[in-house]
């Protein structure tokens, strides 16, 4: 009885808010007489912005004491020679030094860059092609569904902590825990060799051979690397609803027109999300080449120049992104607006 | 509504009639009902309807092993004696198990303790990262102000920005803290935050603790995509936002606000580089696992250097012994975090 009264009540409360909006949309269009509504209307929405700034606020002042500040206070110590002293920190201006110094003088900062950026330039599509693959897979419905899930999101728990270095075996005084070099020898047999004679590509050329064979022993990062990669696929094929799939099979499309004409499409948002993610988780990860080079420099007390090794290191970073998205977004497909 | 023993009733219908249909289509010859079009695509699609679970079989299984192999080799090695590690014999089960690997790394990462403050820390800092998050997620999500675009724009800066460029700015922020007296009575008479665990809690409390700008992210994108006439009827009815935010949408959004938790405690645990940089005293679990190599050498082989083979079974322990809280907690729930991400506002 009550839970009719109360859908009656919803409903009417509905109608009012049509009402509402109704005579407001009216409001606008006619519009000497109805001024006093449409003013109204207006302040009503002041109001509105005033508590989403109410809302956001806590987050603004958070954000300015604990990240606006200290991003510019960097800026501002890349741009000078900086000395500890007890109290506070001690600058003198010296202008664009420091970046010049890095690019020029330093020669391991270059090389990392350069290094890095082909890195991930190769790591990337590799990541996202393998994350796309397994999703489709883990959305297919079939037995052990639930284990195969919850061992492949693993990773998305360990691989962010300390764990995975010793598992790498790159603890800071060398290598010795190894479980990813053990695992690549397993696979370091001559089977990818021999897979590529059979199909006829070995030794086109040498560097082929080696960046497929870099590549195949790669195997263990790949996987481990692309957890919040499938996460973020499989949420978006979750949303493509049955009734496509039933039309297509209805039309006699193959799974593979399927996947390019309706899953692709579909799943596009997240597959820029996931570039994005990829793209920064790579760069920011402080066990990088870079990375490591900037931290030594500031445990190294040199502040200034650390800086500055950050700082083009993140506008370079920005650059890239920014060419990426603006290139991918042309193919991304949205349903709504 | 079918309750579920009619729907598998229907379901059973279902198939006997398909199934009548089928036979009555064979008897009189398929041809009558398909072109020879739609003959040749079901039989292509039965093809690989039984080839492809086989398929799909051995690349899970293989992969998964990839997946697994650091845990089964840490199971490995853990109880393994050290003089067993050059035992060329040995590949997977060592000969005899023990346990002082295990109880010595125990000693060495003061587990005990280590575990209590890391817990506490997280907790603290997961909910009030929770709290701050979702707010101002529903506020970029349901309200229009001047700005709003410039100041999202902060919010993605802030998932971009690595946080090693803001690190040391922070540090001399913390460590001269101002207003000194409210750095006093934070800490108890204490003039700087550095090694209390403030400099997690206060970030957090603002909405700017580890990965805010993901989290703040993930709620706007799911507070988004919540009907908007849930809120409007609690606005007729005279509710303030705050009300109906406590009142309608948490309940609403309770899926997202566990995952979002979950997660929270999962960096928290995983992080060592912002409490490496704000902590010397104050030691969480992965602080002790990324110093244990140091403090065994110091603490356990007084100094003396122990084959680098066999250091590994400390090592393994020191690992197995750090991950196991998360990973109880992950077998729990770990389809919260599955589902969660799918429902929550990322599928949008």
């Amino acid at each position: 009885m009550s839970e009719i009264e109360k859908n009656t009540s919803e409903a009417e409360v509905q109608e009012i808010v049509q009402t509402s909006e109704d005579t407001a949309v009216e409001a606008a269009a006619a519009s000497a007489p109805a001024k006093k509504e449409k003013k109204h209307r207006l302040s009503y929405e002041k109001r509105k912005g005033l508590y989403g700034y109410g809302f956001i606020a806590i987050w603004i002042l958070g954000t300015i004491y604990f990240f606006l500040l200290p991003l510019v206070e960097s800026l501002i110590y890349s741009f000078n020679q900086t000395t500890v002293q007890p109290g506070g920190m001690e600058m003198k201006f010296i202008g664009w030094d420091n970046y010049v110094n890095a690019f020029r003088k330093d020669q391991d900062y270059s090389l990392a860059l350069v290094n890095m950026l082909k890195n991930t330039a190769l790591k990337t599509p590799l990541i996202l092609i393998f994350a796309i693959f397994i999703a489709i897979i883990l959305n297919q419905k079939f037995h052990g569904r639930t284990f195969a899930r919850a061992v492949f999101f693993l990773p998305v728990i360990i691989a962010t902590g300390p764990v995975i270095d010793i598992i790498n075996g790159n603890m800071s005084t060398g290598g010795y825990a190894g479980g990813s070099e053990q695992f690549s020898t397993m696979f370091e047999a001559d089977l990818v060799d021999q897979l590529l004679n059979f199909l006829g590509i070995y030794n086109i050329s040498d560097k082929l051979t080696e960046t497929i064979n870099s590549l195949t022993t790669d195997i263990f990062n790949l996987v481990w690397n692309s957890g919040i990669q499938i996460l973020l696929i499989l949420s978006a094929l979750q949303g493509i609803s049955p009734a496509s799939k039933e039309a297509a099979q209805m039309e006699g499309a193959t799974s593979w027109e399927f996947f390019w004409k309706i899953t692709l499409p579909h799943i596009s948002p997240m597959i820029l999300a996931s570039i994005v993610y990829t793209v920064v988780d790579s760069f920011v990860d402080p066990q990088n080449e870079v990375m490591t080079i900037v931290l030594n420099k500031s445990t190294n007390w040199e502040h200034g120049y650390s800086a500055a090794m950050a700082w083009a290191y993140f506008a370079i970073i920005a650059v890239c992104l920014a060419i990426v998205c603006a290139i991918v977004n042309k193919f991304v497909y949205y349903e709504v607006d | 509504m079918a309750t579920k023993k009619e729907e598998k009733e229907f379901e059973k219908e279902r198939k006997a009639a398909i199934k009548a249909r089928h036979k009555k289509m064979k008897e009189d010859g398929i041809e009558k009902y398909l072109t020879p079009e739609q003959i040749k695509y079901n039989r292509r699609k039965k093809a690989i309807g039984t080839v492809w679970p086989f398929f799909r079989f051995i690349i899970l299984f293989g992969l998964c092993f990839i997946i697994l192999y650091p845990l089964i080799f840490m199971l490995s090695t853990a109880f393994r004696p050290n003089e067993q590690m050059n035992d060329p014999s040995i590949v997977w089960i060592p000969k005899s198990f023990t346990l002082s690997n295990i109880s010595d790394v125990w000693k060495v990462m003061n587990f005990t303790d280590t575990v209590i403050n890391t817990i506490i820390l997280n907790l603290i800092a997961s909910v009030l990262q929770v709290i701050t998050c979702s707010l101002t997620g529903y506020g970029f999500a349901r309200f229009k102000f001047k700005g709003k675009g410039i100041l999202f724009a902060i919010v993605i800066l802030m998932i971009i920005v690595p946080p090693q460029i803001t690190t040391i700015p922070l540090y001399m922020q913390y460590a001269y803290f101002k207003p000194q007296w409210l750095a006093k009575l934070l800490t108890g008479g204490e003039t700087t935050l550095i090694n209390s665990g403030w400099t997690m809690y206060l970030p957090a409390m603002f909405a700017n603790g580890i990965k805010a700008g993901l989290f703040i992210f993930i709620f706007r994108q799911f507070f988004r995509g919540l009907p908007k006439e849930l809120e409007d009827a609690a606005y007729l009815d005279g509710c303030s936002p705050l009300y109906t935010y406590v009142k309608i949408m948490v309940p609403n959004a309770k899926q997202s606000f566990l995952t979002v938790f979950l997660f929270s405690i999962v960096w928290y645990w995983n992080d060592y580089y912002v409490s490496s940089s704000f902590f010397t005293k104050n030691d969480t679990v992965a602080l002790m696992l990324k110093n244990l190599n140091t403090n065994l050498t110091q603490q356990l082989f007084d100094g003396q250097s122990v084959s680098v083979r066999q250091i590994i079974v400390w090592l393994e322990a020191g690992c197995l012994l750090s991950i196991t809280p998360i990973l109880i907690m992950y077998v729990f729930l770990q389809r919260y975090f599955i589902e969660g991400i799918e429902r929550s506002g990322l599928a949008n």
